[in-house]
């Protein structure tokens, strides 16, 4: 029996843990960030290199899903267009609470080198955004480093609490 | 009073040009020093009238009147195996001489030789659509609209192509300015959120320059984040770096710097 | 803060039941997995059979023809990196070789080396997209990861040549920045060595695999006169039987120096243009291997030069801008103020991995370029869906937009 003896009281001392809601509830929130497929542009490549089989962002428990209604996080990558501005809102407003939005490259964040007509300057004029990335485009490791982030940003948030629901206005 | 600045060109003009500065000329050659070419050409003269024709970088470039581009270009495709229109577009004169030059670009892969044959129109005037011996004109001649508003007789649906349908201005025009008019400005937020939100989102911020630390609104201090709108001080906190809270995270194995491999060599 | 509700109506237009002609129109995309970017698709739909299609692009213009009009042409490079993103060098080499076409200058031979090298990459590397993309539409996920692992080993090489993993602007108006870095030929040799394994994998898990068979055989069908009329090029229009390939037709670079084939087939169909894909991957290894022994010997003679010598229109080497009066003036007012080329136009055509990338420069004698205008193959590849979908299944306009290989920065620009 001896070499068995586990502290059932501390961390990792399984079968039993001991916490507090707030904590499982960010626990599991954080850990199974599914992301919304939304590569607008060269920024979407970068995006679906990441999930790809050298950086992997399965092991961050983010998988992509087509379907806004099952994801959590929208990754705006690439460039928004004015025509295209409507459709990021549709989404937005399908995603189901708590959601979060990361801003992937200088497009999405300033519209970057496009200073024109039809780009959208920075996707935060139509959707709040909680994380932007610089670069033009951001490396792989620079969206698995932002999503690390928003893990940390949720799990300092207190679950119980009803999520206020983030307005650009 | 301000001086007055011509509106009929905003594009970005050389700010500082020699007084005596001629630009050199592409070299233009005549069309009789290529065979194939001006068999072509003959075969052109003797059905549609031809205003200028010369052959500029290996390819002849032929002016012709605008009424007859759809018989030329079906003489072309049938006759003179220009089988492919790879490309036609506009060209705005109008601060000039009042005009638009249009292009079509044909390719002959049996002959290897790619004509350009080219025609002015008025502003205003309509061209005939060559949507009916190229398919691709069909969104040529979309996007010719799109941009420069020079609709196409005949074309089964002469509508926006790239811009949405209810856009207002053709952006390739040398009135157009790059950063767009007041309506381009707001057109997603009038579109989303009504115009009455244009005083509350404010408006776009063009100048790629501008950086203001004291905005929290807009900017983020790298080093030292504070959330949006918060007033500035100039003694926020340093903000760490780290993919962890100190201490770890519950029942997330804690990351370990030293144990951690750090990867040299990409081909590993 | 004032609340201001949200305007947009819901969006049920897009789906009509029971008409009493019984059509349903369906809306597809522009946020789509499978619709490769930002295209939306209006299908008119009979059952589950297409009557009508109708694509909608857009989505992602962004004015870069507008954007050329207020650039200085050094400046419009790294613009022309976002038009084609999988390949960005092939649209900054079609650009640069406009350019020089309009200056009149000659590249130095190691610099042509170089650059065929790095058109050669990319198209690999999009070839390798390519199939990852579509495998992973149809449903193969191991080929998706398999390719992209390859995929992988290019970034590296491009990223240690230019330091920058997908956007490039890794050529310049005259040839090209940097010598090929250490190790260069040595990756790219062990890359080559380990490729054609790699190809019959994916063949393998491919060429027999009943599904893909199904999904790819006989479906999405293009006759030569479709293909001609749309004005298709590169493996769209080689699938349809035509053998036009604009480095073997009409050869830039050092083309003509190098021996390849170019594939094509006359079925037209999604399994054609599947194997025109693979066999370019092969023919674009025979090129590298090539280019590697061209470089060693450029090396050999002591041809170092990599930029053009044309004071009047490319700034002069670093090293000479560092010591020398007469190159730093001219440096600084080449880049304060740009080239100006002479007055005239030109059209140049270049095989990107999609077809053919034209750019038809209109130059006034500014230091811009007074009409721009980019020729991009995919536009018509996606123009053709009109005539193309009409009479598949709903399951086939996945496999016919995977294999037509558009990218929607170039689609749009
Ligand atoms: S930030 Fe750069 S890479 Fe990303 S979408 Fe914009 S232009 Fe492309």
């Amino acid at each position: 029996m001896a070499q068995h003896k586990i502290n059932y009281t501390q961390d990792g001392g399984l079968p039993v843990a001991l916490t507090s809601i707030d904590k499982i509830v960010n626990w599991g929130r954080s850990n199974s960030l599914w992301a919304l497929t939304y590569g607008l542009a060269c920024c979407g490549i970068e995006m679906m290199a990441s999930g790809a089989s050298r950086f992997d962002f399965d092991r961050y428990g983010t998988i992509f899903r087509a379907s806004p209604r099952q994801a959590d996080v929208m990754i705006v990558a690439g460039t928004l267009t004015k025509k295209h501005a409507e459709f990021i809102k549709r989404l937005y407003d399908q995603m189901t609470e708590p959601r979060w939005v990361i801003s992937m490259g200088s497009c999405a964040n300033t519209g970057g080198m496009f200073n024109t007509y039809a780009t959208v300057q920075g996707a935060d004029r139509i959707i709040p955004v909680d994380l932007y990335l610089p670069g033009c485009a951001p490396r792989p490791e620079t969206l698995q480093y932002g999503v690390m982030l928003l893990q940390k940003k949720i799990r300092e948030n207190k679950a119980g609490n009803a999520q206020r629901p983030k307005r650009l206005m | 009073m301000r001086a007055y600045v011509p509106k009929d060109d905003v594009q970005a003009k050389a700010y500082y040009t020699d007084r005596y500065y001629v630009a050199p000329q592409v070299p233009k050659s005549d069309v009789s020093t290529d065979e194939v070419f001006s068999a072509d050409l003959e075969a052109i003269k003797a059905k549609f009238e031809v205003i200028d024709s010369f052959i500029q970088m290996g390819q002849m470039v032929v002016y012709i009147n605008a009424k007859d581009n759809y018989g030329v270009l079906e003489l072309m495709r049938d006759e003179l195996k220009y089988t492919q229109l790879s490309e036609m577009s506009a060209i705005d004169w109008l601060a000039k001489e009042n005009k638009f030059e249009i292009f079509y670009q044909m390719l002959s892969m049996h002959k290897r030789k790619r004509i350009r044959i080219k025609m002015f129109i008025e502003n205003g005037q309509a061209v005939n659509s060559v949507e009916k011996l190229f398919r691709s004109a069909d969104w040529s001649e979309r996007e010719m609209f799109d941009m420069f508003g020079i609709e196409a007789n005949n074309h089964p649906f002469m509508k926006r192509i790239l811009m949405p349908y209810d856009w207002q201005g053709f952006p390739l025009l040398k009135t157009y300015p790059l950063e767009g008019d007041e309506f381009a400005a707001w057109y997603e937020v009038d579109k989303i959120y009504g115009k009455e939100a244009r005083d509350i989102i404010g408006p776009e911020l063009r100048d790629t320059s501008r950086v203001d630390r004291y905005d929290s609104e807009r900017f983020a201090r790298l080093g030292h984040e504070v959330p949006k709108g918060t007033k500035i001080t100039g003694n926020e906190p340093k903000t760490e770096q780290s993919y962890q809270e100190e201490g770890g995270v519950f029942l997330i194995k804690k990351f370990d710097k030293e144990s951690s491999v750090v990867v040299d060599d990409p081909q590993r | 803060m004032a609340q201001v509700t949200n305007r947009l109506t819901p969006f049920f237009e897009n789906i009509t039941f029971d008409r009493v002609d019984n059509e349903l129109i369906l809306n597809f995309g522009p946020q789509h997995p499978s619709a490769h970017g930002q295209l939306r698709l209006m299908l008119h739909l009979q059952q589950e059979q297409i009557t009508k299609a109708h694509p909608d692009i857009g989505y992602l213009h962004r004015g870069m023809e507008k954007m050329a009009e207020n650039m200085i042409y050094n400046e419009f490079m790294p613009t022309t990196d976002r038009m084609d993103y999988i390949a960005s060098s092939s649209n900054n080499y079609g650009f640069a070789l406009a350019v020089e076409k309009l200056i009149d200058v000659e590249v130095p031979r190691r610099a042509k080396v170089i650059r065929m090298m790095l058109l050669e990459i990319n198209r690999l590397m999009s070839h390798l997209f390519w199939l990852a993309t579509t495998a992973l539409d149809i449903g193969a996920m191991t080929v998706f990861l398999f390719a992209f692992r390859e995929r992988e080993y290019l970034m590296d090489i491009i990223e240690g040549y230019c330091g920058a993993r997908l956007t490039h602007a890794a050529i310049r108006i005259g040839g090209v920045p940097l010598d090929l870095q250490d190790g260069f030929i040595a990756q790219l040799k062990d890359f080559l060595d380990k490729l054609p394994q790699n190809i019959k994998d994916y063949e393998d898990l491919l060429d027999t695999n009943r599904v893909w068979l199904m999904r790819m055989e006989e479906v999405g069908t293009i006759s030569t006169e479709l293909a001609l009329s749309w004005g298709c090029t590169g493996p769209m229009l080689r699938a349809s039987g035509v053998a036009w390939d604009i480095r073997k037709e009409e050869p830039y670079e050092l083309y003509d120096e190098v021996e390849f084939n170019v594939p094509y087939s006359d079925k037209g169909d999604n399994f054609a243009r599947y194997r025109i894909y693979m066999e370019e991957m092969r023919e674009s290894a025979k090129i590298l291997y090539q280019t590697i022994d061209m470089y060693e010997e450029t090396v050999k003679n002591n041809q170092t030069e990599l930029m053009a010598h044309a004071p009047k229109y490319i700034s002069a080497p670093k090293l000479d801008i560092m010591t020398q009066n007469y190159s730093l003036m001219q440096h600084f007012v080449l880049v304060t103020q740009g080239m100006r080329p002479p007055v005239g136009e030109v059209y140049v055509a270049t095989e990107s991995p999609k077809g053919e990338l034209g750019f038809f420069i209109n130059s006034q004698g500014g230091p811009y370029p007074y009409r721009l205008k980019l020729r991009a193959p995919s536009f018509w590849h996606t123009g053709i869906l009109t005539d193309l979908l009409p009479g598949h299944y709903i399951p086939d306009v996945v496999s016919i937009i995977g294999t037509t290989n558009i990218v929607f920065g170039e689609v749009d620009r």
